[in-house]
This record gives C-alpha cells, sequence and structure tokens, in this order.
C-alpha cells in the first residue's frame, strides 16, 4: 500500500517542533511506557513479549542441533530474524521478507552478536560434529512506532530466559542459556527538523531519517544503522548518542528488574 | 488414517484422560478483545496451551483489482504459524497447510459476515498462532469472528471453532496435543452458535455414523461454552466506554 505523502502531518510537525512539542506531547528524548514479559510462550526456550506504547512484540528463542561450519569446528552460531507481518499494520503485505523486515531482523542481530554477549564456543556439543544453533525469531503484531528498539528489547530479553533444551535432543541435562551482557538498542527520527527519541507511529509518517544506536552494559557501541533518506552532523549525533546512553541503561534496568522478580 | 502407535496409552485406568480431563470435557478458554491498537479489530484466544492471536482490517480496496467481486466483499484470511509456535522451530513462510487452512476459514468467515453490504471491497483478517498444542484452527476461527465483532464488522453469527475427536475407540472432546498425535480421529468444525448452522468443516481418521454423530453433540456443548467466553471478551471491551 502506497502512502500519500503527509504533507499536512508534515508541517503540523514542523510546527510542534518549533516550540520543542511533541504531537503526543512528549518531551524531544522521552519515551513511550514500556512493558516487558518473560516465558510467556509455551513452545519457545526463551520468550519475551514487549510493548512501547501501541507497538507489541513477541520474540521466542529455539534451539536445533547442526553441524559446525568447517572453519570454526567448536562454535555455534546465533541467529536472529524478524518478520513484519500483515497483522501488525494495514501498510504490511503479504509475501516474501520484505527489505525492511530484512534490516529489522540484522539491525538487531548485529547488536546481539557484536555484544558478544553469547559466547559462540559455549555453544559446541562434539567439535567438528554437534554445536547449537540458537534462533531467535522476533514477531511484531502491532507497529505503534518504533518496532526497532521494541524487538531489540524483546530479543535480549528472551535470549536471557533461554533454557536449553538439551535433554530434548538426548545430549545431557537442560541448562540455563549463558548470555553476558544486555545489549540494549536507542532509536531516533528527524521529526521536524531535529532528532526525537522512541518515534511514534505518526513520528514515521511524517518524518525523516533514522539512527539505530546499540549499546553494551559498559556504554560501548555494538551496531549503528542509518535508514531511510536525509543526513546529520557529527554534532546531532554526539546530543543523541548522550540520549542514548541514558535511555539504554533505563531499559537495561527494566529487564534486570523483570529477571529479578 | 491417523494414529497407528497402539503403544501410546490416552485414557487412565481411572477412565479420565492424561491431563485429568473427562471425556467430554473441554481445555479452559479465555478470550481478550481489542488487544492490537494498530488493528481494526483484534482479538487473543487462549485454548488449553494454544495462542491464537487474530487482527481485522477493512473493509478496504480490494487489491488486486482481480479479486474484486461487484456484488460483495472478499475476506482475505491468512492462517500463519509463528517459528517458535511449535516444539521443533518452523520456517517463516507460507507452506500447503497454512494456505489450506486459511482459504477454509476465509470461506467460512465469508457466510457470516454481511459481505453485500462492501461491493468490491476486502477484508483482511490475519490469524497468528503463538503457541501450537493442537486445535490452532478452531482457536484461529474462534479469535477471527471475535475480531471481525471488535472491528463493527457486521455477521448474522459468530463462528465458533471447537473440534472432538477419537482415543482408543472412545470419542472425547477438544484433542490436546498428545491425542492429536496419537489418536484415531480429529473433527474440527465452526458453528454458528444462535443459528446451530455449520460454516467450517474437516475431519480425518476414522469415525463410525455413531460415533461422528457423538463427537458432534460434544462439539456443539462446547461451542456454547465458547459463544460466552466470546460474548463476555467483547461486553468487557466495550462496557467500560473505551473505543
Amino acid at each position: 500500500m502506497v502512502e500519500l505523502v503527509p504533507t499536512l502531518l508534515r508541517q503540523e510537525l514542523a510546527r510542534l517542533a518549533e516550540s520543542d512539542q511533541r504531537i503526543d506531547g512528549r518531551a524531544q528524548f522521552e519515551g513511550r511506557e514500556v512493558t516487558l514479559e518473560t516465558d510467556c510462550l509455551y513452545n519457545a526456550e526463551g520468550s519475551a513479549k514487549v510493548t512501547m506504547g501501541k507497538t507489541i512484540v513477541y520474540a521466542g528463542v529455539k534451539f536445533e542441533i547442526r553441524t559446525p561450519w568447517p572453519d570454526r569446528p567448536a562454535e555455534g552460531s546465533l541467529m536472529c530474524g524478524a518478520e513484519l507481518r500483515p497483522v501488525a499494520h494495514r501498510k504490511y503485505e503479504p509475501g516474501p521478507p520484505s527489505p525492511e523486515s530484512i534490516e529489522l531482523g540484522r539491525v538487531v542481530d548485529r547488536g546481539i552478536r557484536e555484544s558478544g554477549c553469547i559466547d559462540m564456543s559455549s555453544l559446541c556439543i562434539v567439535p567438528g560434529e554437534k554445536v547449537w544453533g540458537v534462533m531467535i525469531d522476533i514477531h511484531v503484531l502491532s507497529d505503534g512506532g518504533n518496532i526497532f528498539d521494541a524487538c531489540g528489547l524483546a530479543a535480549i530479553a528472551a535470549l536471557r530466559t533461554a533454557i536449553v533444551p538439551a535433554e530434548r535432543f538426548d545430549v545431557g541435562e537442560d541448562y540455563t542459556l549463558k548470555v553476558n551482557g544486555t545489549p540494549i538498542m536507542a532509536s531516533f527520527t528527524r521529526v521536524g527538523g531535529r532528532y526525537i527519541y522512541d518515534p511514534s507511529e505518526e513520528e514515521e509518517l511524517g518524518g525523516d531519517e533514522r539512527i539505530h544506536i546499540t549499546l553494551g552494559d559498559e556504554g560501548h557501541l555494538h551496531s549503528l544503522q542509518k535508514g531511510l533518506r536525509g543526513v546529520f552532523t557529527p554534532a546531532e549525533f554526539a546530543e543523541i548518542f548522550d540520549v542514548a546512553q541514558q535511555r539504554c541503561g533505563e531499559l537495561r534496568n527494566i529487564v534486570a528488574n523483570q529477571e529479578g522478580n | 488414517m491417523m494414529g497407528g502407535y497402539g503403544d501410546v496409552q490416552l485414557l487412565r485406568d481411572d477412565g479420565l484422560r492424561l491431563d485429568g480431563r473427562k471425556i467430554d470435557e473441554m481445555r479452559p478458554v479465555s478470550i481478550e478483545a481489542g488487544i492490537l491498537p494498530a488493528a481494526d479489530g483484534s482479538a487473543m484466544v487462549t485454548h488449553g496451551l494454544n495462542v491464537a492471536v487474530a487482527a481485522v482490517y477493512g473493509p478496504m480496496e480490494a487489491h488486486p483489482r482481480k479479486i474484486q467481486r461487484q456484488d460483495r466483499a472478499v475476506i482475505d484470511v491468512r492462517y500463519n504459524m509463528a517459528p517458535f509456535s511449535t516444539s521443533d522451530r518452523i520456517r517463516p513462510g507460507y507452506n500447503r497447510r497454512s494456505r489450506e487452512i486459511s482459504k477454509v476459514t476465509a470461506e467460512a468467515l465469508e457466510s457470516v459476515v454481511l459481505v453485500e453490504r462492501f461491493p468490491r471491497s476486502k477484508i483482511r483478517v490475519e490469524i497468528e498462532i503463538l503457541a501450537a498444542e493442537a486445535g490452532t484452527r478452531c482457536a484461529g476461527i474462534t479469535a477471527a469472528s471475535v475480531a471481525l465483532a471488535d472491528a463493527g464488522i457486521p455477521m448474522r453469527d459468530f463462528i465458533v471453532g471447537v473440534a472432538s475427536g477419537k482415543v482408543e475407540d472412545t470419542v472425547v472432546l477438544d484433542l490436546d496435543k498428545a491425542e492429536d498425535n496419537y489418536g484415531q480421529a480429529d473433527l474440527p468444525v465452526g458453528i454458528l452458535p444462535n443459528t446451530g448452522e455449520i460454516a467450517f468443516l474437516q475431519m480425518d481418521g476414522d469415525l463410525s455414523p455413531d460415533e461422528y454423530n457423538l463427537a458432534m453433540e460434544y462439539n456443539f456443548k462446547a461451542a456454547a461454552e465458547i459463544h460466552e467466553v466470546m460474548v463476555d471478551a467483547l461486553k468487557r471491551r466495550y462496557e467500560g466506554g473505551e473505543n
């Protein structure tokens, strides 16, 4: 479905930005309410449901036993994919994975993979013969804006609750997957000429380019992505990077609190 | 023929089933309407361990044009199982099973929706299975009809998805996973609770005419129970005045 150019919406967003306002009343770098629920899917070995405003996503972790890659005989693998299914919004059409859903899955994948939170050698069962393949599938059920952050949060929260189903595969006893760290994504969209954190659906519709920053526990960068048409300055990045550090810390606390319960 | 695993005991010596249910007892069902903010109507059905979510979009312009009908709306259903919904991961994407279920579900829904009210349009129904433990097509149909009602689409009745089957030569209501895998028959139907008509029917396995009649009797009994839960979900959604 082709969205008509939302000219009026863009004008309104620009007018609001001039007086430092957002269309839903939030401050420039204020996020929407976030809820996190884990162990919520019966057949997944790890699972999470995240809501961010009107956005709802689920992530489920599954394991399989596979033969290792020849050049890495003692390492397992991790794969993260996202599906933007037509259930999530009237704008999504059925069919093979769209470039948007591939980008989404890969950006989340990189943040988790590059943070090093999974030691691939810990996924080895028999070197050269059997290793675990870990698959995180993200299902977007409702796109109310900023699905990137919601997907990133659901993916790492699901992974951190995963139980390796060794008994079912006859390779020992079940055990909790070891995850060293909680990489978190923070996303910004240019709306009315300036960057805002956690764009809503309307802000994405009437906004421009977006920047996704994934940070590890120590505040190190693990994944960056600029999407859509537009450019930014180093000074703009410096500003949102500082915000990302704060917001990622807050979301990391939500994951920690959920695990503490 | 289903089954063929004669060594799996599905009925206990006390006559109850492995999960402790009586032979004509349904798994617990709970329903929530209006759970997806982006959709025009939505519902989540938890039926035993199954979780089915349905979203409705439309009526909208029918694309591509060749699917348009001059005299009525078409209902475009997609039934999809999430990769993490089963014990072994499912590769994402459509398969023959989901295509068939989508097709017969669409035809069932077209039998109750007042499609003549919306010529040349399309109503999209998206059914996503988040957890699958036997009975997902029925949970999907139930979810779809609550989502259609939630979207304000006029219908002459609900459709309630229910199934009975046969295990160890005994007709039982609402097969669970083990009973579905090792049982002798499965009879999923979509029942119109107010008119008593049937809009969805599939069956596989082996049933005698008497067994069929008993299975159908169980299905109607269960449909009446689920219907109450459906009505209750919609009342809870709208009695608060929130929309």
